[in-house]
């Protein structure tokens, strides 16, 4: 990492402050990562969120067959959404950067910054099944294909974060992250089909598929909040992360000189 | 009769308070490696500004 | 392509004549770890119920060192940047070092079987051989293709030696479960059968058809600078 702690705020022009400036225009031109369209968006995801949380936990009804932990369904199947979202964009990313490889490193940012917000949502998701299991079926965990993918997804993408931070130039990151992930996602259908396969021998398949819930009108609604609220989140998280990761490339590329140049100008040398 | 509505309430409130905390933390995280890179980056390092 | 991967393999499999480094270490470790399976596990008949697992996982565990030392020797001269710039056909490399690979893992795996007949009380018999044989191949190709892969892709680089078996455990899990399940098929264990082991080979084959392909792909852009 070299990112330069400073003690001092360093003079960008954009720092400024023009003599009559409000502090409210002070802190909205302070450099940052947001921009007019990622305001209104997280403001969005906030509303929805609240909503979500209105209508997951107070609004919407007990069910008739699990009672008041069907709630935390609307939590597990908005995190579980985001997650495989978030892994499929990982994905198309990677192919795009492998593609194109000479032109962008943005696709390979972006497919970085997925990844990191996926497997906040994978751990996530995987904390809210494991309550949930434990309150339907007493259980934290269970090994049937559908669990088993997801903590395999987990682990496999928490070693492809590994190889992001491998070192080397930009382009070999690019590269080398991009087979995994490649690699990552051929590789779900074939231990989904494993894991059913070897499980479909004892008769354990029974407990994964008993979230036939009966959906009343409150019910379905407050899940299709999920849904949105946390794509609104995935969106926000990832557009801001890609752009720190743009920052951080480009801190990269110009090094220590830059730095040192910044506080030469900065003493008015 | 759900016998253990109590506890299940425990449990489905740190689901929500855990998922909130962990988004916020990560989204909090990002802004402010943000701010920091920004300030050290000329304009032409933030196209989206 | 597959001239470059005979040479590549006897280059590996001459090393390893000359240092023994795999029959001297290796293979050693392989059989401590069957030992102390035994060790954790209560009873005899938990031991014999699980043989094929555990003759697996051992694999397992010794893949990652034999992979480790497979690219150590590249590494050590920086033999694959001077290939890379000889222009040496990428694939005909990765053929090559997971050919080499694959033998040494047949020599491991048969150790590995004896021991389990020895130590766990595993029963061969002949209604399974050829099952048991095309598992053996199946599951070998398949662990030396991916090692090879993941080993080029953490080759020379720091951090490699914890990286390896983070990337390449999760992705050989298919190969764990498809060869223990036809290896239980082979041999009988726990009341199976050898027909019910034939749909697990088919996974294997699946799975060393994809990382041909794959690796075969991945392997140039993987050690290009």
């Amino acid at each position: 990492m070299t990112e330069i702690e400073t003690s001092a705020a360093p003079a960008s022009e954009t720092n400024i402050k023009p003599p009559n400036a409000s502090p409210v225009e002070v802190v909205s031109r302070r450099p940052s990562t947001g921009t007019p369209f990622t305001r209104i968006l997280g403001i969005a995801t906030l509303v929805s969120m609240a909503l979500l949380v209105l209508f997951g936990l107070f609004l919407s009804p007990e069910d008739i067959v699990q009672g008041e932990s069907v709630r935390i369904l609307y939590i597990h199947v908005g995190t579980v959404w985001v997650a495989y979202v978030a892994f499929g964009l990982t994905a198309l990313s990677s192919l795009a950067f492998l593609w194109k490889r000479t032109t962008s490193l943005t696709w390979d940012r972006i497919a970085g910054a997925s990844a990191e917000v996926g497997v906040l949502f994978m751990a996530l998701t995987l904390f809210a099944g494991a309550i949930w299991g434990r309150l339907s079926w007493g259980k934290f965990w269970v090994w049937d294909a559908r669990v088993t993918t997801t903590a395999f997804l987990f682990i496999t993408y928490i070693g492809y974060l590994a190889v992001r931070g491998l070192g080397g130039s930009h382009q070999q990151r690019g590269r080398r992250s991009a087979v995994v992930a490649l690699l990552a996602v051929l590789e779900i259908p074939l231990v989904h089909f494993s894991v059913k396969l070897w499980r479909g021998l004892h008769q354990d398949g029974s407990v994964s598929d008993t979230t036939k819930v009966k959906l009343h009108d409150l019910m379905l609604f407050s899940l299709f909040i999920s849904l949105i609220a946390f794509t609104l989140l995935f969106v926000w998280l990832v557009i801001h992360r890609q752009r720190v990761l743009a920052m951080q490339d480009a801190m990269d590329d110009k090094g220590l000189d830059y730095a040192l140049e910044q506080r030469r100008s900065e003493a008015g040398l | 009769m759900r016998l253990v509505a109590m506890q299940d309430v425990g449990f489905i409130l740190a689901t929500y308070v855990a998922t909130f905390i962990g988004s916020i933390a990560l989204a909090a995280y990002y802004l402010r490696r943000g701010r920091r890179l920004a300030d050290q980056l000329p304009p032409e390092d933030k196209p989206w500004a | 392509m597959f001239r470059v991967a005979r040479l590549i393999a006897a280059k590996d499999l001459r090393i390893e004549v000359r240092s023994r480094v795999v029959t001297n270490q290796v293979l050693p470790f392989a059989t401590i770890v069957m030992v102390m399976f035994a060790f954790a596990l209560k009873t005899d008949e938990v031991v014999e119920k699980v043989a094929p697992g555990l003759v697996w996982l051992a694999t397992l565990f010794s893949l990652l060192i034999l992979v480790q030392r497979a690219f150590a020797v590249e590494t050590a001269d920086g033999a694959t940047e001077a290939m890379r710039a000889a222009g040496v056909d990428p694939a005909g490399i990765f053929l090559g070092k997971a050919l080499a690979l694959a033998a040494q893992l047949a020599v491991l795996e048969l150790l590995l079987l004896i021991l389990a007949v020895v130590l766990y009380s595993a029963k061969l018999h002949a209604g399974g051989i050829v099952l048991l044989v095309t598992t053996l191949l199946a599951a070998t190709c398949g662990l030396a293709l991916v090692g090879t892969l993941y080993g080029g892709l953490a080759a020379g680089v720091r951090g490699r030696e914890t990286l390896l078996p983070l990337l390449l455990l999760p992705v050989v899990a298919p190969v764990l479960i498809g060869a223990t399940r036809a290896t239980e098929a082979a041999l009988g264990t726990s009341g199976a059968v050898v027909s019910d082991g034939w749909p697990w080979l088919g996974l294997l084959g699946v799975f060393v058809a994809l990382f041909s392909v794959g690796g075969t792909l991945a392997f140039g852009p993987l050690i290009e600078e």
